[in-house]
């Protein structure tokens, strides 16, 4: 029997409270910074130190109870609706917590899981699938791992998570009477503004960027600093550099390949390169920040090497956000007061999906609205139903 | 030194010729010339050696002379003179949305001369006048390429007035291509970038058509195979060529260079008989393998990424650090490809992506 075969059987099991206990107990289990899945991630993550899986779970997952699951199941299902069998899900990157929720998803509206999972993380599906099947096999058994492609074809619903080349290629692979999600390039930027303290700023900042090492859609690209009174981005820096070093023994980054340190270097190098720009940063390759010195395009950050731009005014920012409208995710903000909400305008208007307070960047809530798509909402067709005679 | 000091010190060492034995002594000499030279004419270069704190009176053999990441070439006019004395340009493949990396030449005799003794020594070592059948565009169509003019300099002073170009930027024939190398009658020497030649081998098997390429003629293919049409390993390639050309494993040659440098490697398997990933390094040029995060020599035989000193690039920068993972071996080194990049591990979004300008 094939896979696909065998996920539509298993389908037919998946009753919500099913579903929902089984999630409430795999979920406990990857809480629980002693339990066997835990263990299991720590030891074989292919991309980040233990300590950064270890917050990673413990940040990630602290609100997906099962109060929330049925909260987001209340906020997005309708009475009557029809959930595709089986979803396929083309994952990319290395968070895992965004691996689970991507498996998740499709299970809270009654879908059968096609999981192919990414290069880069091929274990965190593979474990996150291993506690479903120790909290009830049947709802396990309803997730799949595989690399087959047909099953894009076949799927009732596709969601890519990846480049938007590999989107738009996918894309043209699915028959379009089927549901497809595609999540493609993203990237984020934090905004500081001059009503938090910069020591406060630079701790929370340090953990936006030091969980999952800058890697991630949700990871910091740029750090946006509002330089009044003149200077303080340059103490800004300061102070994000002595976190970072601090984080760099605390949450220790991940094993770098080769060409990810020659990157570092490369990056540094150019900065070194530009009249004005100031470089702070490890020994090694550990840490870097460079406080540009005009607002003017640069690189984003990785691998928690991350620029720092001075703006003047929320207009300055704005049009830096303008730049990147198209790819925008999250806006990690603080120290903006009443200007918050003139904050969320301009970038909303930019494109960005989520406004989330500094040092929350990494740990969106479960019923995140994913580039602006509900969860739930998007996997399904509501069928409506109006009044008749008769 | 001056820089016609410089660059003649250099002439007269490539004069020598590439399998001249290694003087250490000479390249230090000439590398710590060259830095105190380039630290004096090279702005931005001197500001990226001031910010690792280090210049010229701190220096003592060429391994300290600080590096510059490639990547520096796209960010910086990395040259010793002013822009009105540059005679040639060339840019890093890439697309127009790319930010390109740039070498400035104010004069193409150090490069030439390089060129042609390696290319020479490692391609046409018979030292007589042979056919070339070039894969790759004239320079007249890709004026801002190095690896056009490489070819274009090699067919003019190494090749038969026979020899011909047969891509331009726009169109490639392999039919005609496979065609005309179907029907020669003298050896040839057929160069090309590593990607015409999969276009090349792909018409051949999509056609079945079996060449068998005339007794002492070679292969020399160059450049990357990532990320572009398909990926196969250098193994692979030149397994193909062997199959579908006709030719032996020890007449095909893989030339490594960059944009950056004004000198190239070669693999010696045309002198030595024997089929090799070891590239050989002339004595004008010094390379280090280093481990990616401390930049520190890692044991010969270890990998780690390559540094280059050629003292060809006597008007940008002698130490270029490359993303290329290598490894020593005792008559050269093998470059074993790149590991993945950040961006490949990560969901983040492509860099030039964003910048979204050249």
């Amino acid at each position: 029997m094939s896979d696909l075969e065998s996920l539509r059987k298993r389908q037919a099991e998946l009753t919500p409270d099913r579903v929902l206990s089984c999630l409430d107990r795999a979920l406990s289990a990857w809480r629980d910074p002693g339990s066997k899945v835990r263990e299991q991630l720590r030891a074989k993550h292919p991309v980040f130190s233990p300590e950064v899986v270890d917050l990673g779970c413990d940040l990630g997952l602290r609100q997906w109870t099962r109060a929330s699951l049925d909260a987001l199941r209340a906020r997005e299902i309708p009475a009557l609706y029809r959930a595709p069998t089986v979803t396929a899900v083309w994952l990319a990157g290395c968070v895992p917590t965004a691996s689970f929720a991507a498996i998740v998803y499709p299970l809270l509206v009654g879908s059968a899981v096609y999981v192919k999972p990414s290069a880069a993380d091929p274990v965190s599906p593979g474990l996150f699938r291993e506690s479903l099947l120790d909290a009830d096999p049947a709802v396990g058994e309803a997730v799949a791992l595989g690399t087959d492609a047909e099953v894009l074809r076949e799927a009732d619903a596709v969601v890519v998570h990846g480049s938007d080349e590999t989107v738009s290629e996918l894309r043209a692979r699915v028959p379009v009477d089927r549901i497809f999600i595609g999540y493609g390039h993203k990237v984020s930027i934090s905004a500081i503004g001059q009503g938090i303290g910069i020591e406060t700023a630079a701790r929370d900042l340090g953990r936006d960027i030091t969980l999952y090492d800058g890697r991630g859609c949700l990871s910091p690209a740029w750090v946006l600093v509002e330089n009044t009174p003149s200077g303080r981005s340059l103490e800004f820096a300061r102070a994000l550099g002595k976190e970072l070093a601090r984080l760099a023994s605390a949450l220790p980054p991940g094993r770098l390949h080769a060409e990810e340190h020659a990157w570092v270097h490369d990056r540094r190098a150019r900065a070194t390169l530009r009249e004005g720009t100031t470089l702070l940063s490890s020994d090694g390759t550990a840490w870097s920040v460079i406080l540009e010195a005009v607002r003017a395009p640069c690189e984003p950050g990785m691998l928690r090497t991350v620029p720092v731009v001075p703006v003047a005014t929320l207009d300055d920012l704005g049009e830096w956000c303008s730049r990147h409208a198209p790819h925008l995710s999250s806006v990690g903000h603080a120290g903006w007061g009443t200007r918050t909400a003139q904050l969320g305008e301009i970038v909303a208007l930019c494109g960005a999906s989520r406004l989330c307070g500094l040092g929350n960047m990494q740990v969106p809530p479960i019923d995140w609205n994913h580039d602006g798509l509900g969860p739930l909402s998007a996997l399904i067709r509501r069928v409506d139903v109006e009044t008749a005679q008769g | 030194m001056s820089r016609n000091a410089l660059d003649r010190a250099v002439l007269e060492w490539i004069s020598e010729g590439a399998l001249a034995p290694p003087d250490r002594e000479r390249f230090d000499r000439l590398a710590l010339a060259l830095f105190a030279y380039q630290y004096e004419h090279n702005l931005p270069y001197r500001r990226f050696c001031t910010a690792l704190a280090l210049d010229p009176g701190q220096v003592n053999s060429f391994r300290e002379i600080p590096a510059v990441p490639t990547g520096a070439f796209k960010e910086a006019r990395l040259a010793t003179f002013s822009p009105d004395q540059e005679l040639r340009t060339f840019r890093t493949s890439g697309s127009t949305t790319e930010r390109r990396g740039a070498l400035h030449l104010d004069t193409l005799e150090l490069y030439e001369a390089s060129l042609l003794s390696t290319f020479g020594t490692y391609v046409c070592p018979e030292g007589k006048p042979i056919r070339f059948v070039v894969l790759a565009p004239t320079q007249r169509s890709a004026p801002e390429s190095s690896l056009s003019y490489m070819f274009g300099c090699a067919v003019e002073r190494l090749g038969l007035p026979s020899s011909r170009f047969y891509l331009t930027e726009a169109d490639s024939n392999p039919g005609e291509l496979a065609l005309d190398l179907d029907t020669l009658d003298e050896p040839i020497a057929l160069v090309g970038t590593a990607f015409a030649f999969v276009h090349l081998l792909d018409f051949l098997r999509e056609h079945a058509q079996r060449l068998f390429l005339p007794p002492g003629s070679r292969v020399m293919e160059t450049g990357g195979l990532k990320g572009r049409v398909r990926e196969l390993s250098r193994e692979d390639l030149h397994e193909s060529i062997a199959e579908w050309l006709g030719l032996p494993a020890e007449r095909i040659v893989n030339q490594y260079g960059m944009c950056e440098l004004g000198s190239q490697f070669y693999e010696p398997s045309l002198r030595t008989g024997r089929p090799t990933r070891t590239k050989q390094v002339p004595p004008w040029v010094r390379t280090r393998v280093v481990d990616p995060e401390s930049l520190e020599d890692v044991a010969t035989g270890e990998t780690g990424i390559l540094i280059h000193y050629d003292l060809t690039n006597t008007g940008s920068v002698l130490a270029v650090q490359t993303s290329d993972v290598g490894r020593l071996s005792p008559d050269g080194f093998e470059v074993l490809g790149r590991a993945p990049g950040a961006e490949a591990r990560g969901c983040s979004i492509a860099t030039d992506l964003l910048l979204g300008a050249p």
